[in-house]
């Protein structure tokens, strides 16, 4: 299948969603603004739960919603992350499965994207990430020389910087705006600060 | 700071990196003044310390602890705790058998044997082992939640359904434990079982009408049993009824939430557009 390019601002809020929750397992998903056929560029991912994973009700509004929100900004929901609150067991739980099989119906070169919480270390070399693609209805690994990261460096060290500065308390993910819906959970603050230290002047 | 610690002790808060912050300074500095208050704050630091790999405090605490209480089974617990948190679990479980040796009624000590299962990824040894426990020890709120949690990770709605029910049965006023049943229900599918969930979404309103995933809830089924073509016309009109209320409380929510701040117009309207095009849907 095609190449898949993760952008810094999906990478950086994923990792913080797995490191704001370190007990639980998290989930999301991943955004794309570019155009659909060719090559997957994922550009943002919302953040969705803390808890209860599995569970029907609150997964089906936040698809909803985020469905909504991708029709108002010209973006479409191209796959589906998730950091198990195991580490040592980065597979695809069946909820997962199901999830991803939702968002393939709608997207055909859909991804889903395993954080394999054993090698988030601060020393880690390589993305700590694991992805699938749908092959003849099933979800096999993807080649990782297809998957791709600009500037992977520089998002390491954004990630890490906001961890240290504790900024990575600033992600709200959907579970979090149920708590208290003056929290957004599109993160635009959030996503102004991880653009600020991207840009140019700062590397 | 005392208090603090206390008030974080009291409401069982897993707030672990600020009490380890809090707590070095303190001990350092003032432990001459907290009396024998210093013996409960170094146990609730070295669980915090545990949890944020911070085996370094965590040791100091325990070595206080064991001089202080030697043969201490209390103690004996916190060393097991901190060979899980080094994963040595053989050697923890082998610690709380030891505890359990000396006294089988410990409770403690069981529920970190069951903890360990789960730690290991071991879901259904973990499960056969809370509910043998759950037999002798009936009354245990927080083994009850657990068992649920496990049983929802493992998709075993019907027997989450069980554990709620018996966390309802003794919590009858806690909105939190309804609003799960009611999500486990809706998940479980099936014209009565969304006919349950939205009836135990209203109970958890009825008890705090702040509950926004209840709110939703409610929203969602009385949505679904409407549109579902095994209704008659009368419960049909009943269900839009009630999900028409629910959009109108969720709107008003997210206006007033809206109200002032910039920063969450984005959530705001995608609220109001999903409610607007699920109306559709319904009628």
């Amino acid at each position: 299948m095609g190449e898949v390019e993760l952008s810094c601002l999906a990478y950086v809020k994923m990792y913080l969603h797995a490191c704001l929750f370190p007990r639980c397992s998290v989930n999301g998903l991943l955004l794309s603004s570019s155009p659909a056929g060719g090559a997957v560029c994922v550009t943002d991912c919302v953040p969705l739960l803390h808890s209860h994973l599995p569970l029907a009700p609150i997964t089906q509004l936040a698809l909803t919603q985020v469905d909504v929100w991708c029709a108002q900004t010209q973006q479409r929901i191209v796959g589906y992350y998730q950091a198990n609150a195991c580490v040592s067991d980065c597979s695809p739980t069946p909820c997962a499965l199901k999830i991803a099989d939702k968002i393939a119906e709608q997207c055909n070169n859909a991804v889903l994207l395993m954080i394999d919480g054993g090698k988030m270390s601060p020393d880690y070399r390589v993305p700590p990430i694991v992805m699938y693609e749908r092959k003849d209805s099933r979800w096999t690994l993807k080649d990782k020389h297809t998957i791709m990261l600009r500037q992977w460096e520089e998002t390491r060290e954004i990630a890490g910087q906001l961890l240290d500065s504790g900024d990575h308390s600033l992600l709200v993910d959907f579970d979090s705006h149920l708590d208290d819906i003056t929290r957004d959970w599109t993160n635009q603050k959030l996503n102004a600060k991880i653009a600020e230290l991207a840009s140019p002047a700062n590397v | 700071m005392r208090d603090k610690l206390r008030k974080w002790r009291e409401d069982n808060h897993r707030n672990s990196e600020q009490i380890v912050d809090v707590a070095e300074e303190l001990i350092n500095e003032h432990a001459s003044k907290l009396g024998d208050d210093i013996w409960i704050i170094y146990e609730q630091v070295m669980i915090a310390a545990l949890d944020c790999s911070r085996d370094d405090l965590a040791w100091t605490c325990l070595q206080e602890l064991k001089k202080q209480f030697p043969g201490s089974q209390r103690v004996k617990r916190l060393g097991g705790m901190r060979l899980e948190a080094l994963e040595k679990y053989e050697e923890a479980g082998k610690q709380y058998d030891s505890i359990l040796q000396e006294d089988p009624t410990n409770t403690a000590a069981r529920k970190r044997k069951i903890s360990i299962l789960k730690a290991q990824g071991k879901n259904t040894d973990a499960i056969r082992e809370l509910n043998e426990y759950l037999e002798l020890f009936v009354g245990d709120q927080e083994a009850w939640h657990e068992l649920s949690d496990l049983y929802i990770n493992e998709h075993d709605y019907g027997k989450a359904a069980f554990c709620l029910e018996e966390l309802m049965m003794t919590n009858p006023h806690n909105h939190l434990y309804c609003e799960q049943y009611a999500e486990v229900k809706y998940t479980q599918g099936g014209l009565e079982n969304l006919e349950l969930s939205r009836k135990y979404f209203a109970q958890a309103l009825k008890l705090n009408n702040r509950n926004m995933r209840a709110l939703f809830g409610l929203y969602m089924s009385a949505s679904h049993i409407a549109a579902s073509p095994k209704v008659n016309a009368a419960v049909k009109k009943a269900n839009v009824k009630y999900a028409a209320w629910a959009a109108n409380q969720i709107n008003r929510a997210y206006q007033l939430a809206g109200r002032g701040t910039k920063e969450n117009k984005c959530s705001v309207k995608a609220v109001e557009e999903m409610l607007e095009s699920m109306q559709i849907t319904m009628s």
